[in-house]
């Protein structure tokens, strides 16, 4: 394909995706209550945010239940995967019916019935109940992508490792996981980023006592985006920018 | 051997353990009450009934099916469009930008999508940042209409489920082993050819997967459709929440909701039974 | 890709080394409240907290019906002081899900407006405390459409208007609108008036730009509407960014809609609940909340504290003239999915 061609088409895309990341961070400076028409440029956002500490605590929740049931729904979901490709057992079907069933669920259904689940099982609201719910809906994006990596996968292979000696442990951790890796990062970031963005599940699951960042920011913008929220947005976005790059940088060093 | 058997007990039993506890007793309560009848003060109660699905059956309901599957086909196929040339190309770029470039796909993501819409309100409304910039180049004379219409609701949508189309075709193109194309190439196939007898079935799984991603949770989908198609029709996302909510006829909804699983069910049963036959024809 | 991952692993786990899940000491005073969003000022809280030493724990909901689900859901428990709406106050009482209140230790509740107490939804009192009250009537830009020329619901009805105006995205107030242009109560359980409102409705429909419940005034700041419903305090905000818009208390009646305070049957911090109630009711206080709000308070002692532009301003505090044939929302109990069907038929534009 022509090399033109393809840097332009990508840029493309990449412009799409960045654009209204670019307006919400140039309407953060912007001076005016109600975020849609420019007036002017101020930092007073960033100042009522810096003096408002519970909108950071929130922040932080929310990092600790994205952070956690993505690895959760990542190991779960690979290992699933691995096994629903490789082996034969009783319920396989239905098992993977379930995960289809899962993808399916309307949210609002799904929230309501965890909150009933979590009710009648006696479970406390709060961090514990949003992550078993956080890593349950995460889980078939896992499932899916890492499946859909390893079909048309060589079986030789796994069959040449055993020959050689390899437990099914070893078989797992040394062949077909660095096989899997670019499915398993990209279930890994789609969690991620399903937890980080979730309201209508959230909203049934989690108690008084804990609060996380897309509820509050789901409350705020009820009532007119407030420009503190697009600052806090920008810190956030500024933030993931350096970790991904210094985390680049100390991998490129490494080599 | 012993321990190879343990290995696949643990993980077999750790997701069906996960599964029958967070999937199918959810799924069995939203079905058992799916079957009672509406109660005004404990929401649902006796008698069993088969009303809500007969119910169901109405053409008003089966208009709001179709507009919505319409709506998240169309913009499955608009993310496909754009996702496969965009994860290909990704795919095949120098492994040095490769992993930036993938990371540089999810990020946005990790902003509130609410928080984004409204961004894609600014950039779309009649006094909007499209509109000024067109009308300043000349293009046109009038601000257009777009906000409000089902052009920005596609946009919309195709914002927000591009990467969840993008994702799994990188991992399966990334796979992809370039001496298969090498060899269909020095078999005399012209590079189109190669593309689609080669490339595209190998990929398949894939371009599956990232369809389905995109497209069942496009269904049940509501935010989007209201806040920048201004809300004006109704879709099955908006139906389920409503009896759930306002109408606060639980056992409607959660019929409407089973009926959906069970629509989405038979078409990817469909889908895998033709894929699976086309494949018996064509020679090895 | 693996030292990718890795990489990932430690961010968070560095993010869990930071911020450990708080969990409230179990000897701590604390208060759950559960409101609607952006609904009470933070600095009523800090003082709360600072007065009294009991923690609160402010979680916010979006509708009544989100939050009726969840409390449905948890039978009533985790939350000490909850914030419905009139006829949701109704329907929780009728269901027992509300716990009686003890008037002797709400000592500032003789500051309310008399006018406001005592009415259908709540007979008494006996089990809702009113935070604060608001209209739902229509906004005008003066500069587009001239003063007059939208005095009453069925203006809206002018064919002018074609695409271009904005209704709230509620099926009750949508509905409790036509209703009065009929005629009738917005209370209405009778199906066949029910259905002459939906028939009037679609004749409404090619005039409706948007329909929108989240940020109504934004649309008319921006003058991408320049007529349709809205609430008062909406308009009060969008009247300060854009003057030319104004508030009109529609000729048939406004929709009048008040928030309470009460106490869920389940709740467990009952005399912080109390405690916190009784503060609300403080003047001061209640004049703090209404001006960080917007809305009108209920509090007469308060609206003795306000500033003139403020108690004179009649968005906020309408004569009872603006208000004359205005109805209270209750709850309709079983007529609620007949309301339900007819919206969706109106959406689906059949």
């Amino acid at each position: 394909m022509n090399r033109v061609f393809k840097f332009s088409f990508m840029s493309v895309v990449y412009s799409f995706l960045y654009l209204p990341m670019i307006v919400l961070i140039v309407y953060s400076f912007n001076n005016s209550t109600y975020s849609l028409g420019w007036k002017g440029v101020t930092l007073s956002w960033y100042n009522e945010l810096f003096s408002d500490f519970s909108l950071w605590e929130v922040a932080l929740n929310s990092l600790t239940v994205a952070g956690i049931s993505a690895t959760f729904a990542t190991a779960l979901g690979s290992m699933s995967a691995v096994a629903f490709y490789r082996y034969s057992f009783r319920g396989k079907d239905f098992l993977y019916g379930l995960i289809y069933i899962l993808i399916m669920a309307p949210e609002i259904v799904m929230g309501i019935s965890f909150l009933i689940l979590f009710v009648s099982l006696n479970i406390p609201l709060g961090f514990f109940t949003l992550l078993l719910a956080h890593i349950t809906f995460c889980l078939p994006f896992v499932v899916v992508t890492v499946y859909s990596r390893m079909t048309g996968f060589d079986r030789n292979i796994i069959e040449a490792a055993k020959d050689l000696g390899a437990s099914e442990f070893e078989c797992f951790r040394l062949v077909i996981l660095p096989l899997l890796m670019p499915g398993v990062v990209a279930g890994w970031l789609l969690s991620f980023t399903l937890s980080m963005d979730d309201v209508i599940i959230s909203f049934f699951v989690t108690g008084p006592e804990f609060e996380i960042l897309p509820l509050k920011i789901y409350s705020l913008v009820r009532m007119g985006v407030k420009p503190e929220i697009n600052a806090l947005c920008t810190i956030l976005f500024g933030f993931t920018l350096a970790v991904v790059m210094i985390a680049q940088m100390l991998l490129k060093e490494k080599k | 051997m012993n321990r190879d058997g343990l290995f696949k007990r643990v993980s077999v039993n750790a997701i069906a353990l996960w599964l029958v506890l967070f999937v199918l007793a959810p799924s069995v309560l939203v079905l058992a009450s799916s079957l009672l009848t509406r109660g005004d003060a404990q929401l649902v109660r006796a008698p069993l009934t088969f009303e809500n699905y007969r119910r169901i059956v109405d053409p008003l309901y089966l208009d709001i099916f179709l507009s919505s599957f319409y709506l998240a086909a169309l913009s499955t196929l608009i993310c496909l469009m754009v996702g496969y040339p965009f994860a290909y190309l990704l795919a095949r770029t120098s492994p040095r930008y490769r992993r930036n470039l993938l990371l540089m796909v999810v990020i946005p993501f990790w902003t509130s999508s609410l928080v984004r819409t409204y961004a894609m309100i600014i950039i779309l409304k009649t006094k909007g940042l499209l509109n000024s910039l067109l009308l300043w180049a000349g293009v046109i004379h009038e601000p257009l209409t777009i906000l409000y219409t089902d052009a920005a609701v596609f946009v919309g949508l195709v914002y927000s489920l591009l990467p969840f189309m993008v994702l799994p075709i990188y991992a399966s193109v990334e796979k992809l082993d370039s001496r298969l194309m090498e060899a269909a190439r020095d078999l005399g196939a012209s590079r189109a050819a190669t593309f689609v007898r080669v490339v595209i079935p190998l990929t398949m799984p894939g371009i599956i997967a990232g369809s389905m991603l995109v497209f069942l949770p496009a269904l049940g989908m509501f935010y989007i459709p209201d806040l920048l198609g201004g809300a004006k029709t109704l879709l099955i996302g908006n139906l389920i929440k409503n009896q759930f909510l306002s109408a606060r006829d639980w056992p409607f909804g959660s019929a409407a909701s089973v009926v959906l699983t069970l629509v989405m069910a038979v078409m990817l049963l469909v889908y895998y039974k033709s894929v699976r036959a086309t494949r018996r024809q064509e020679p090895a | 890709m693996k030292k990718l991952l890795l990489a990932a692993l430690a961010l968070c786990a560095s993010a869990l080394l930071i911020a450990p899940p708080s969990f409230a000491a179990k000897d701590e005073k604390v208060l759950n409240i559960y409101n609607w969003a952006e609904y009470m000022p933070s600095e009523v809280l800090k003082k709360f907290t600072k007065e009294t030493g009991i923690k609160v724990n402010y979680s916010t909901f979006d509708s009544n019906e989100t939050m009726y689900a969840k409390l449905k859901a948890l039978q009533g428990k985790g939350y000490d002081v909850v914030v419905p709406s009139t006829y949701f106050v109704n329907r929780m009482r009728k269901e027992g899900m509300l716990k009686p209140l003890d008037r002797s230790l709400l000592t500032n509740f003789g500051n309310l407006d008399p006018k406001l107490l005592n009415q259908p939804y709540d007979p008494n009192n006996e089990y809702s405390v009113p935070y604060l009250w608001g209209s739902t009537g229509i906004a005008v830009n003066t500069r587009i459409i001239p003063p007059g020329e939208v005095t009453k619901w069925a203006d809206l009805w002018n064919p002018k208007f074609k695409n271009s105006i904005l209704l709230l995205d509620d099926v009750r107030d949508v509905f409790s609108m036509a209703l009065k242009v009929l005629g009738y109560s917005v209370n209405e359980t009778d199906e066949g008036h029910i259905r002459e409102a939906y028939e009037k409705l679609k004749e409404l429909l090619p005039n409706v730009k948007v329909f929108n419940a989240e940020t109504p005034k934004v649309f008319f700041i921006e003058e991408e509407v320049a007529v349709g419903m809205n609430w008062n305090g909406e308009t009060f905000k969008a009247e300060k960014e854009n003057k030319d818009i104004g508030y009109v208390y529609p000729k048939e009646g406004a929709g009048i809609w008040m928030d309470n305070m009460v106490i869920p049957a389940g709740a467990e911090n009952v005399e912080n609940a109390y405690v916190f109630m009784n503060f609300v009711l403080r003047p001061d206080v209640a004049k703090m909340i209404c001006e960080g709000i917007g809305y009108a308070t209920p509090n007469l002692e308060a609206i003795k504290l306000l500033p003139d532009a403020v108690r004179g301003n009649r968005t906020i505090y309408p004569s009872d003239d603006d208000l004359k044939n205005s109805e209270f929302q209750i709850d309709v109990g079983a007529a609620m999915p007949i309301y339900e069907k007819y919206w969706e038929m109106l959406k689906v534009g059949r």
